[in-house]
Formats: structure tokens, sequence, C-alpha cells
């Protein structure tokens, strides 16, 4: 086991000896940790530190070579990731996924899961099932749009909006597919700093009403801000876990990123 | 907001490729109506080609079903198009060398559930893949399928084809004997050159009645699907598929939803023709239909249900105004000056309008959750295009 696994009293994520390689390259090396319901998790570590590829394994988008992925205490090891998802965990891309002739609150509305109306045989049976919750959907789209102060976007072409715009897009449609651990892959990288701002404000916000999250992210000053704890991957394995000032004064941890990845 | 309780608002509302289209349809229906009744067109032909133009769209539907809403490439058109058109030929024909003689509607129903195996067959090894997979699965398919129909002689009649095909109406009570009944009439709107409706002419009546049912039918149905939450999911899938999983759709489920019906949709086209030509051979099976049915969605603008339809329309105009003009006008073999023509169509849109003519203009949202609200003002260009239509369109 690795020093990284600080106990958990209410995991809502669990990962336990994770492996995965490509090629002779172990991506994800022996990677042992846990998310606490409630928190804000940062994870850190160089380049290629294999940050990315731990989330693809959570969610479900890559199959491990061994280890298993707990969420809300279910084995979801190995699950499709719109099984993942059901038990609660959504996850966003590093680069920002563009949808193609879209407007933004189209693009939003693809969030809320198990829409009446994704059935196909509902549409002419229950038509009257799917404008109520259509309608309920576009409101709630409307209002986080509103909370996240771009509102003013909602019919804009989801193609035609900045990249931070794009973030925050991201991640208020994570939002409506109402996840209990949302997992989040560099949401500052490449947003200017105003926006950043508003977007770790929003993280905070949605962290108090009730929402856990890990995050992914470069920008030091952003993650050591916002997240507590910080778990520390270099070379696939957790390097350690603590609180940001632990993290900081880490000798390792400097090493890691003086000597390793980048 | 309907055509008929605002008509000049709905006028208003239109984009401007919309009026050109709906522009240039209006002037070709008046050409054709004239042409009618100056005897140049025979009605009875006129109707041929308006049924041929409601199969060609049922084509079009059906692939855009496909790679419009969801972007599945699938390259054998024509095999659900054959199975559709031989399923309902064996099961109704008097010369079927295996069932035959039932009714119509039993063939429609076979047609459509052997379609609808064929399409499991292919989409549940191929749809948990990469796109592309399909796309090679489905141009064998197309081969495999045609090779059957030709030397599988105890099952389909080989190269001979199937004859003595009823028409969809056989068997119906009062619409059976509907053509006979009527009266043969006699219109003179010149003088010298009267227009004569006789026992055929009310049986191509009937014929485009059907084939007007079923591409109306399918219109409404993908319409309502298009602007759905379903379709949105679809929609998801063709701009990007692992966006839709991490959102937590089964994306294969999707994927098999859409091209099953997509399928379906193009095997009806195939039960139509069976019934409108009274005869089905191995050469319905050839790839041109596959090209066509390609052609007419690119064309009309991918996504777009009335882009297939428009692109289903040019496509019935090029095939049959070749052959016109080679009776009248240009000695020219139809078939190359066909090829010939839609390949300039093609070069021309590709490079002045890549995202098709008439691509989807307006948000797709549930049309009664965004009543009364702020809508986008589209007058002089949609959603997609603002972006000069991107790559894959
Ligand atoms: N699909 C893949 N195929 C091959 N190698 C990969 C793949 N995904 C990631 N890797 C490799 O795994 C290592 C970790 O990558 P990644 O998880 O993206 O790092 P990080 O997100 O921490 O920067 C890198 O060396 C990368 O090249
Ligand atoms: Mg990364």
């Amino acid at each position: 086991m690795s020093e990284g696994a600080l106990p958990k009293q209410d995991p809502v994520l669990r990962v336990d000896d994770l492996q995965k390689s490509f090629g002779g390259l172990a991506a994800t090396d022996h990677a042992t940790f846990g998310v606490e319901r409630g928190t804000i998790t940062g994870l850190i570590g160089p380049n290629g530190a294999g940050k990315s590829t731990l989330f693809n394994l959570i969610s479900g988008f890559y199959e491990p070579d061994g280890g298993t992925v707990e969420v809300n205490g279910t084995d979801v090891t190995g699950m499709e990731p719109y099984q993942v998802a059901d038990h609660g965990l959504i996850r966003t891309f590093q680069t920002p996924r563009k949808l193609e002739g879209m407007t933004v609150r189209e693009a939003m509305l693809v969030g809320p899961r198990k829409q009446p109306g994704e059935s196909f045989l509902t549409l002419f049976a229950s038509p009257g099932s799917v404008s109520e919750s259509e309608s309920a959907n576009l409101a709630e789209a409307e209002r986080i749009l509103e909370e996240f102060e771009i509102d003013h976007l909602a019919t804009q072409p989801a193609t035609d909006i900045s990249g931070g715009q794009m973030k925050l897009v991201e991640l208020a449609r994570a939002m409506l597919a109402e996840p209990e651990v949302l997992l989040l892959d560099e949401p500052v990288a490449g947003v200017n700093p105003t926006l950043a701002k508003k977007l770790k404000d929003q993280i905070r916000r949605l962290n108090e009403q009730g929402t856990t999250f890990l995050l992914i992210e470069h920008d030091m000053e952003f993650v050591m801000d916002l997240a507590d704890p910080i778990v520390v991957l270099d070379q696939g394995h957790v390097l350690t876990e603590g609180t940001p000032e632990g993290v900081r004064n880490d000798d390792r941890v400097i090493d890691a990123y003086l000597g390793g990845g980048t | 907001m309907s055509l008929l309780d605002d008509p000049r608002a709905t006028f208003a509302d239109l984009t401007r490729p919309e009026g050109w289209v709906l522009g240039v349809s209006v002037a070709f229906a008046l050409f054709l109506l004239v042409a009618m009744l100056t005897g140049a067109l025979g009605p009875t032909y006129f109707l041929f080609l308006v049924g041929l133009a409601g199969m060609y769209a049922l084509l079009s539907f059906g692939l855009n079903a496909q790679w419009g809403f969801t972007g599945l490439i699938n390259f054998s058109v024509a095999a659900f198009f054959g199975i559709g058109a031989y399923g309902s030929a064996l099961m109704t024909a008097s010369s079927s060398p295996i069932a035959g003689g039932f009714n119509p509607l039993v063939g429609l129903v076979v047609a459509l559930v052997v379609a609808l195996v064929l399409a499991l067959l292919i989409g549940i090894p191929t749809l948990r893949l990469r796109t592309d997979y399909l796309a090679i699965a489905s141009l064998g398919l197309a081969e495999v399928v045609r090779l059957v129909v030709l030397n599988e002689r105890w099952l389909t009649n080989g190269s001979a084809g199937v004859r003595g095909i009823p028409g969809f109406f056989q068997g119906w009570p009062v619409l059976s004997t509907f053509p006979e009944a009527m009266p043969g009439l006699r219109l003179v709107v010149i003088p010298g050159s009267p227009i004569i409706l006789g026992t055929s002419f009310w049986q191509s009546l009937l014929n485009v009645l059907l084939v007007l049912a079923f591409a109306g039918v399918t219109f409404f149905v993908l319409r309502r699907a298009h602007q759905s939450p379903w379709g949105r999911v679809l929609r998801t899938i063709r701009s990007d598929e692992d966006l839709a999983r991490a959102l937590g759709k089964n994306t294969y489920s999707f994927k098999m939803q859409s091209f099953i019906l997509g399928s379906l949709i193009m095997a009806l086209a195939g039960v139509f023709y069976t019934h409108l030509n009274l005869y089905v051979g191995p050469g319905d099976l050839d790839p041109i239909t596959t090209f066509y049915a390609w052609v007419a969605v690119i064309l009309g603008g991918s996504g777009s249900n009335r882009g297939a339809l428009f692109g289903g329309i040019v496509i019935v105009t090029i095939r049959e105004g070749t052959r016109f003009l080679n009776d009248v006008a240009l000695p020219i073999d139809p078939a190359p000056m066909r090829l010939l023509l839609i390949g300039v169509v093609i070069v021309a849109v590709m490079r002045y309008r890549p995202q098709g003519v008439l691509p989807p203009q307006r948000e797709l949202i549930w049309p009664s959750a965004v009543d009364g609200r702020a809508t986008p003002e589209t007058p002089d260009s949609g959603v997609r295009e603002r972006k000069g239509g991107g790559g894959d369109e």
C-alpha cells in the first residue's frame, strides 16, 4: 500500500492498487487513494504523471490491468462509463469538448441523466411527460447559467464562445447530471484569470451545496487555494497525500516536480 | 407557430436558404404542372415520378437518421432497400419460389422484421467500435446480400427476379378495385391534346397516396425524434461520443436504435418500390442506390429531414430528367450524363455550401418546452452555419 492512502471515514470514491500500462510504460502504477465525501480533493503531479489516465480508469473509459475502483461503496471496476455515471460519478475532459451545431442551452440539456425523452417510445407514447421534464430541465439549465453569470450566452452557438466560457459551460452541464462526485481535469487550463476566479468561486459554492470534487490542476496557486487534501501523483503512483501546506513543503514533491516528468 | 395560424410571420421567419428552396420548388412544381397541362408530361408518368421521389425521400430519411443524426456511416443502403423489396415481393408474388400469395401487409411486416434482424446482425459486432468499422462491415454486407439474391435461386429466383407482384392494396376492401371502378376521364385543357385519365392513372394515384403516407409518417416521426432529448443524445454522439458517455449515456444502445430506425425506413422504401414497379431483380440491389442516398443527404444537408426530402427530389429530377433530355433534345446516353450532373452538383455543393442546401436551421429543443421563451434570432443563417458548417457537415 502506498503512503498516500490516508484513512477515510466516508469515501465517495476509493481507488485501490490500480494499474494500467501502455506497452512497457506503467502509466498507473499501483495507485491507491480515496476521496472523502464533501471535500474538494486536488490531484497534482508533473506532466505525464498519469493523472488523466487515472481519471480514465476511474470513469470507465480505460479498463484497468489490476486493482479496483469503488464509487459510493459499489465496485465499479470494468463497468462502462454510463454505468459509473449511474453510480454518481461524472467527469470532464482536459480539452473542452465542442458540440457542433448546438446552442449553449441545447448543449447544457445533454447533461440531465435519465430524461424521459431519451426513450424513443416515450416520445410517442407519452409526449406530455417529455414536455414536462424538458421544461423543467430547460428552466434548471437557465438557472445554472444565470448563477454562472453566462446566461447571455444561452442561445449562442456552443462552438462560438471562448475557451474559458466553454469550461464554465462544461462545469455547468456536469452539474445538471447531479453528480455526487465530479472529476474535473484541468478546469482552468488556458482560462483567463477573471474567468478562473469565477470558476473557483463556482466550484467552492457547489461544494458547499454538497458536491464532492476531485480536480486535476496544473495551476498550483489555484489548486492550493481551493483543494484540501491534495494527492500527489508521480510516475503513476501516489507519492503523498496531505494538506496544501504539507504538500508544498514536502521534499519528495519538490523533487518530483524538479527531477521527474517534464 | 404554424403556417395556418400566421402565414405572414411564418414566411418572415424563413432563413434565406429556406426561402430559396421554397421559391425554386414552387417554380419547379409550376413547370411540371404546365408540362402536364400541355400534354408534354403524361399524368400517369408524372405520378410515377412522384412515387419515385417519395421512395428516394424515404431512403434519404433512413440514411439521415443514421448519418445525419448520429454520424453512423452506412454503405449498405441498397442492401436494406433490397431486403425490403425482396421481402415483400417473395411474400406476395404469384411467382415467388417460397411463400407467395400473402397479403401485402404481411409482406410489409416480414420485410421490416428481416431488415431488423439484419441491422442487429451488423450492428451488434460493429457499433461498440469506432465508426469506421460499421462503414467497412456495411460495405461488405451490401455485396453479400446482392450475391445471395443473385445466386440462391431456390429462395429468390436468382437473376430472373420476381414477377407477378400485386399492388399494395390488393385484397383491401374498396381500394383493391378502386382503379377499375373509377371512370376514365378525358380533360381538354389545350384543344387538340386531351389528357386521358384511365385505370393506370388511378392505380398510380393510389401508389402516390401510399408513398405520401409512408414518407409523411416517417417525416413526422423523425422530426419529433430529432427535436427530442433522444435526438439530442444522437447529435452529441455525432459530435463527440466520449462526451455523451461521460455524461452517463449508453451510447451503444443509442447508436443501435438510430441504426435500426434508419434501416427500417430504407426497407420501407424497398417495400414501396416492389409494389410500384411490380417486379424486382438483383439489379435493384446495385450500389448506385446507396450512392444516390448519400448524395441526397449530403446535398440536402446532413442532419436535416427537410434537406433529405429535398435531396431525394433532386436525385429523381436528375435521374429522370436526363432520360427525358435524351428522348427530346440531346442524343446523349443518360447514364453517363446522370453521373456527370451529379458530379457537378457535388462539386458545387462542396465548393459553395459544404453544409448542404438546407442544414438544420434552428435550435432543436422539444417545442412545447421553449414556447414563450426567448428564441435566438435566426433570420439570415442557421445555428449550424455561422461557423461555415464545420468540417463534417
Ligand atoms: N492512450 C494512451 N496510449 C498510450 N500512452 C498513453 C495513453 N494515455 C496516456 N499515455 C501515457 O501515459 C502517461 C501518463 O499520461 P497522462 O495520464 O495523460 O498524464 P498527465 O495527465 O498526468 O499529464 C504519459 O506518458 C502518456 O504518454
Ligand atoms: Mg492530463
